[in-house]
């Protein structure tokens, strides 16, 4: 009685970990969003793939969320939380040194320039994963409770995600066209 | 190419909700290895290849030892 408690609070607080993270991530990529529709800060093309990588680490999530018996979506994410941390390092390095051409783009956020936290994101995400897995261990997630609202909000958030990875898809189309990305406006237009 | 990543990214998420987790692997995978192709694109210099240069740093010249043997 006492394993089949500890494998449901373990499933339960399993989804609450995976949820946070992608509570975290959505928040974030919500933020840039703003940031670029608000405040007509037009992402640069590593930025988009900063993007691409955070996008990516929610779709693993999700399918961790979907399918708790297997890891494989854990893995996809933290495949993608480590392309996020060598995106990120390259970019935060390319533009450390002030010279004519380079300079940190967008605001800065408490004093941190945009690169800089997605390091940061990059690293409390490999190190949430960390934990888990040292929490946890190879946890094969039992079914969650009946009454849980953990997978109609872990559902709800990841059609979040996803709708805002179709808005992206659309931005991006304006931003770039079909060519190459520039920071100097939306290709379609001019 | 963003345009073709952003795409198969978000193919594979519609086809991870529809229930067909293979083809929405495969569009990951196929949005990963572009990711890759483009980022290298991008931080290659043909002045500096991979290179940070802005980062090296260069051997301070050290005064000649007096008396040096």
């Amino acid at each position: 009685m006492k394993d089949i408690l500890d494998s449901a609070l373990a499933a339960t607080l399993d989804r609450l970990i995976l949820c946070l993270m992608l509570l975290a991530l959505a928040g974030v990529l919500t933020a840039a969003m703003g940031f670029q529709y608000l405040d007509g800060e037009i992402p640069c093309p590593l930025c988009l793939l900063q993007r691409v990588a955070m996008f990516a680490c929610c779709f693993g999530l999700i399918q961790q969320l979907r399918d708790g018996g297997s890891q494989r979506g854990a893995g996809i994410a933290m495949i993608f939380a480590v392309l996020l941390l060598v995106i990120s390092v390259r970019q935060t390095l390319l533009d450390i040194v002030p010279r004519p051409g380079h300079a940190y783009i967008g605001p800065a956020v408490f004093g941190v320039h945009m690169p800089v936290w997605s390091v940061l994101i990059a690293v409390a995400l490999l190190i949430g994963f960390a934990v888990r897995l040292a929490v946890l261990g190879g946890l094969r997630s039992a079914p969650p409770p009946e009454r849980s609202m953990l997978p109609r909000l872990s559902y709800v958030l990841g059609l979040y995600v996803a709708i805002l990875c179709a808005i992206n898809l659309l931005s991006v189309l304006v931003q770039c066209g079909f060519g190459q990305c520039h920071t100097t406006g939306y290709a379609l237009l001019r | 190419m963003m345009f073709a990543i952003f795409a198969f990214l978000t193919i594979a998420f519609l086809l991870e909700f529809l229930g067909r987790r293979g083809p929405a692997l495969i569009c990951l995978a196929a949005s990963l290895g572009l990711t890759l192709y483009l980022f290298a694109w991008e931080i290659y210099s043909p002045d500096y290849g991979f290179r940070m240069p802005w980062l090296e740093v260069e051997l301070e010249e050290r005064p000649a030892a007096a008396g040096g043997a």
